[in-house]
């Protein structure tokens, strides 16, 4: 009887985290995190919000129309966000953005337009929260636009096709962004026997099953839209490398 | 387009000075993280509640299905920390055998889920009477006051102005797709999307610059230039929330 009850909740429990996956996955919700740990991601992520800032005011004195391209950048990041893309899966599920935004505006700007863009979603749209902004942002807005930015240019170095260089750079900038999620919700929760590394394990191993799909959704979706600009709006897209 | 926004211009606490609702929400979010025992969450969520629905005005209807939103994220990641596997046989762990590893719960794991699962909607209810009583305008005043750098407001505010302007556009091209059969199918959907997403790029690449030529036929330099609404200070709220405040910090001490 105690075997089939078990047996029950974690079916149900798996179910419901499974289907629950898609949506907003990658987002740490508001208080989720102690508060040493959503202190210590602020801490982590200030620098890069720095020098984005920095580096965005330099491009901004030399041709000050860019501050209202990277505002609406913002928006229009924002707005993507809350498209719906079907999976491979068949489920739906949001695109965030990561590789398309690094690729057009480099790691530096999207280290700022990512914070305001999750900030937005969680004054708007309640997802994420004020105090695990700090954690959401270094994952999506740090650490997946390196990844993202980073493969990029090395594909194209190596001469790599642009739409693998693309692909590539989408698709590992999304998954790189759930590892790190899963790896701070893993450093704040500790698995009881063994640590830290079971417990990433064990959060990875939720993440995977419901991020795989959607990032190679993600990947597909921007070589589409990078084959699109690049056919019909070159000019933008050359004018667009001053903000390297 | 979003609730949350409309009810942020058109509820009762509008007329309060933004940087009093600020500070309440963000003190008593900084008490719903550090406090140790559950109780305090609990109260919290209670008083909050009260306020957002009750004072505020805000139909309880929406506020509860608010909370539904993080409730998959909260479901998913309180159902791992519970979770135990492992290959060394406990006595207080409950659940399956398969292959020498046990997959299950502990007293000690159920508990530490059930707290984190209350603070995490306690500190909701904090965002949430943020986000439903104060307009992001407001929320600007209030960065511009604690001298965040003008770049980074000018930016939150740019961002915010044409979130409504693309999605109006999105919606626009998203219709026109559909009536042609855009998305009729896995394929052509893939397909629809990324011209919608290629589109709308071009179209905020150009809305920028129309944006810039115009601000700068009146005058434009550096900074945008906004006219503020003055708030006089609310000393009711004021003390309201600071006895709130402090009762939660001794309750705290206390317990």
């Amino acid at each position: 009887m105690f075997r089939r009850t078990t047996w029950l909740t974690l079916y149900l429990l798996l179910a419901m985290a499974l289907l629950a996956g898609p949506a907003f996955a990658m987002h740490i919700a508001e208080g989720f995190l102690p508060f040493n740990w959503a202190a210590f991601w602020f801490v982590v992520v200030l620098p890069f919000w720095f020098w984005g800032l920095r580096s965005i005011q330099q491009t901004v004195k030399s041709n000050p129309g860019l501050k209202m391209l990277l505002g609406l950048a913002g928006a229009y990041a924002f707005v993507l966000s809350a498209l719906k893309i079907p999976s491979v899966t068949g489920s739906c599920s949001h695109p965030t953005g990561v590789g398309l935004g690094a690729i057009l505006f480099g790691p530096a700007a999207m280290s700022i337009l990512g914070g305001i863009v999750l900030l937005f979603q969680a004054l708007l749209l309640a997802h994420g929260g004020l105090s695990t902004l700090g954690a959401n942002t270094f994952s999506m807005a740090v650490v997946g636009p390196f990844v993202a930015y980073g493969l990029y240019r090395l594909v194209r170095r190596l001469n790599g096709s642009m739409a693998v260089a693309v692909f590539l750079a989408a698709t590992l900038g999304d998954l790189m962004t759930y590892v790190t999620t899963s790896l701070q919700l893993a450093l704040a929760f500790p698995a009881q026997p063994g640590g830290v590394l079971a417990s990433m394990l064990k959060f990875m191993g939720i993440f995977a099953v419901t991020q795989l799909p959607l990032a190679i959704s993600e990947g597909i979706l921007t070589v589409i839209v990078f084959n699109l600009l690049a056919t019909y709006n070159k000019n933008e897209l050359q004018e667009l490398s001053i903000l390297d | 387009m979003f609730s949350i926004d409309q009810y942020a211009y058109s509820n009762r606490l509008k007329n309060i000075h933004p940087g009093e609702k600020v500070a309440f929400a963000l003190v008593t979010l900084l008490i719903a993280l550090v406090a140790p025992r559950p109780l305090i969450p609990a109260i919290i969520i209670a008083l909050m509640a009260g306020a957002t629905i009750g004072i505020a005005g805000i139909p309880a209807r929406f506020y509860l299905q608010l909370f539904l939103v993080p409730f998959s994220f909260l479901v998913a990641g309180v159902a791992m920390i519970a979770l135990t596997i492992t290959s060394q046989p406990q006595a207080s762990l409950k659940g399956v055998t398969l292959l020498g590893w046990t997959l299950g719960f502990t007293p000690a794991g159920m508990h530490l889920a059930g707290k984190i699962f209350l603070k995490s909607l306690g500190a909701a209810a904090c965002l949430y009477f943020l986000s439903l009583t104060t307009p992001i305008v407001d929320i600007l005043t209030v960065l511009r006051q604690l001298r965040v750098p003008a770049l980074l407001v000018d930016l939150i505010s740019l961002t915010y102005r044409f979130i409504f302007v693309l999605l109006a556009t999105v919606n626009d091209i998203y219709t026109a797709q559909a009536s042609r059969l855009g998305y009729a199918s896995l394929r052509t959907s893939y397909h629809s999307l990324g011209q919608l997403a290629a589109n709308l790029f071009i179209k905020t690449y150009r809305r920028s610059q129309e944006l810039f030529t115009a601000l700068t036929a009146r005058g434009y330099h550096e900074e945008l230039q906004v006219l503020e609404v003055a708030y006089p200070f609310s000393w009711p709220f004021l003390c309201l929330a600071a006895i709130f405040d402090l009762v939660l910090v001794i309750l705290m001490l206390l317990t």
